[in-house]
């Protein structure tokens, strides 16, 4: 919605020279007012809302709901909600009748921001008039309990990062023979690369983990536990980071495959036509182009792939072994409070955001020829 | 050694049910400029392939001096550093600069030191007139360009002959004269050539044979200016009505 409204007020109105009547010009500037009172709107009850409730601390957890039941909690949150119900009324009776095509789309963002504004204050006041917050402030958004776990998670967090990157190299290298083997010429090569990637696209993830770790370590007594020196891990983490890397490898192979292909073939022909074997034309000639093109898709694999590795919850894990997920679940067996969860997710997000913002930038540049195939 | 450069006998090739040469025969002599016209659809392009085994021919046998490259146990890959191709759309290599897509084969095929091949690289762009484009990527130079590097890429392996893929027919109209200029400059220092091309003048000017191709089949072969006067089969004098 910002993104919206900056390419409204980014540039000064061309077309506001071109009006003739002093009135027009007058309903012109009031568009700026509108949109500015709707994105008062939105601050306050948004914004001015949490940032008043927080301000009273938040530990203990009783201090969110005094925060959230105060007197300037609640004048802001009211401020917010009129401003709202002021720029959706200007906004949407005035748009029509604005001369400029800015002019238009400032009323226009006002209201939008406006009902926004309302919608959410509605709820913030629906539920602290009706609601029991403390009830709910108790159970989700507890400070206190989680004191003396902060530890806990950023092993987990650690452990989580462990896992998707491991399994990602991991992933890559296996993918990248997988497509080699997948796109040969040849059937008998091909068959058994084909097996192999759609039976780990084709199963579940925590099917792989459970056959893997409670068949064949448990079941078969394979237990591929590490010890060497300051490295220890369990049969279990092991297992994970195997099965996260046969499993990223078959997604990461259809990912190879794709950006080799969307390849032009006269780049491959050149490359033989100047006496290169096979090997040698992908190595020098298409490789190197594939690689700017599977980047995204690798990364967007990756995201998925941090997500997913909270299913070793299945596994017996080490206490120092707990990744994100599972060091909240028994933060959660041992005090029933789901603020355990609420910590976990803000984890996953700490990790998972940045990686989303490097992909959508990294798609940008590639899009937009800064990058190129050529660079 | 005195026999041709290139012979192919009998050679057809099939697109699933699409019959695309049907049975061609052809030899080209050192110091040949050979030039194959014909519409589009006839072959043409495909016969040149087939020429280094770009396109393997259906059935038919072709020959490189005495090598057999129809024989499987032939190592393309040594025989093909002494044919040179260009092709219709450059396919220069758009991740290295001009330089650099003349000198990773010379590198990785021929097996020359980097100082070596960064020498010939540098020749071989003046011989095309392109010495101040050595660092620039494809993307930053034009049509033409592309295409005289292209041309510098293939000449840089020291062919025996050069095979051009309709190397124009990409191009914008003023940029045309400068790749067949180029061209020219190569049959007059006597290299082997075998060009298919739409470029009627450049076949007239610079071929010594002609090649009429039509429907997967070669209809008429001769000395350029004789056969562009007096065309004799009826499908040659139809073709060159419509286009000159």
């Amino acid at each position: 919605m910002w993104e919206g409204s900056m390419a409204v007020t980014g540039q000064p109105d061309s077309q506001l020279d071109r009006l003739e009547s002093t009135a027009e010009r007058r309903l012109a500037r009031s568009a700026a007012m509108i949109l500015g009172v709707g994105i008062a709107s939105i601050v306050l009850a948004l914004g001015g809302t949490l940032v008043s409730t927080l301000a009273n601390g938040i530990v203990p957890y009783q201090r969110l709901v005094e925060g959230l039941r105060s007197t300037p909690t609640e004048v802001i949150l009211d401020v917010g909600l009129g401003l709202g119900a002021v720029a959706i009324a200007l906004g949407f009776a005035m748009y029509r009748r604005m001369p400029t095509k800015r002019s238009r789309e400032q009323s226009i963002a006002g209201a939008v921001l406006g009902i926004q504004a309302v919608v959410v204050g509605l709820i913030i006041l629906v539920f602290r008039t009706f609601g029991d917050p403390d009830l709910f402030i108790k159970l989700f958004f507890n400070a206190g309990i989680l004191e003396g776990h902060l530890g806990a998670f950023v092993r987990g967090a650690l452990n989580t990062i462990i896992l998707a990157v491991t399994g990602e190299l991991g992933g890559i290298i296996v993918g990248l023979l997988l497509a080699m083997l997948a796109m040969s010429k040849r059937a008998v090569v091909r068959a058994p690369a084909r097996v192999y990637i759609n039976f780990f696209r084709g199963t579940p993830l925590i099917w792989q983990l459970s056959v893997f770790y409670f068949g064949f370590a448990i079941g078969l007594g394979i237990r591929p536990a590490i010890d060497v020196g300051p490295i220890q891990l369990s049969s279990a983490y092991t297992i994970a980071v195997i099965v996260f890397i046969l499993n990223t490898g078959a997604y990461a192979a259809e990912v190879f495959r794709a950006g080799i292909q969307s390849i032009e073939r006269g780049q491959l022909e050149a490359a033989r036509s100047l006496g290169m074997s096979y090997p040698q034309a992908m190595r020098y000639a298409v490789i190197p182009q594939a690689v700017r093109r599977v980047i995204p898709p690798l990364m967007n694999e990756f995201v998925i792939l941090i997500k997913d590795t909270s299913l070793v919850l299945i596994l017996g894990l080490a206490t120092g072994e707990l990744e994100l997920y599972t060091t909240a679940r028994e933060g959660y067996s041992d005090t029933f409070n789901a603020s355990f969860y609420t910590a976990a997710a803000i984890g996953y997000l700490a990790i998972t955001l940045p990686s989303i913002w490097a992909v959508n930038r990294l798609e940008r540049r590639l899009r937009s020829g800064l990058v190129g195939v050529g660079a | 050694m005195t026999g041709p450069l290139i012979r192919l006998e009998g050679v057809h090739k099939w697109f699933g049910d699409l019959h695309v040469l049907k049975g061609i025969d052809l030899r080209v002599e050192p110091r040949e400029v050979v030039v194959v016209i014909g519409p589009s659809g006839s072959g043409k392009s495909t016969l040149l392939r087939c020429i280094n085994l770009l396109e393997e021919p259906t059935s038919g046998r072709v020959w490189f001096e005495d090598v057999e490259l129809t024989d499987v146990r032939t190592n393309l890959n040594e025989v093909r550093t002494h044919m040179g191709i260009v092709f219709q759309a450059y396919n220069l290599f758009p991740h290295k600069t001009a330089a650099q897509n003349i000198t990773v084969a010379l590198e990785k095929v021929l097996g020359l030191d980097h100082g070596q091949a960064l020498e010939a690289a540098r020749q071989e762009l003046e011989h095309v007139g392109l010495a101040h484009k050595a660092d620039a990527h494809p993307g930053q130079l034009s049509g033409g360009q592309q295409q005289r590097v292209a041309i510098a890429r293939a000449l840089a392996m020291r062919p025996k002959v050069m095979l051009f893929d309709e190397v124009t027919s990409a191009l914008d109209p003023e940029l045309i004269q400068e790749v067949l200029d180029v061209m020219k400059a190569l049959a007059s220092e006597g290299t082997t050539m075998v060009v298919v091309t739409h470029e009627m003048g450049f076949a007239r000017e610079v071929g010594t044979r002609l090649l009429f191709m039509d429907e997967g089949a070669i209809l008429e072969e001769g000395d350029p200016r004789e056969t562009f006067e007096h065309p004799q089969h009826p499908r040659l004098q139809q073709f060159l009505k419509r286009v000159l």
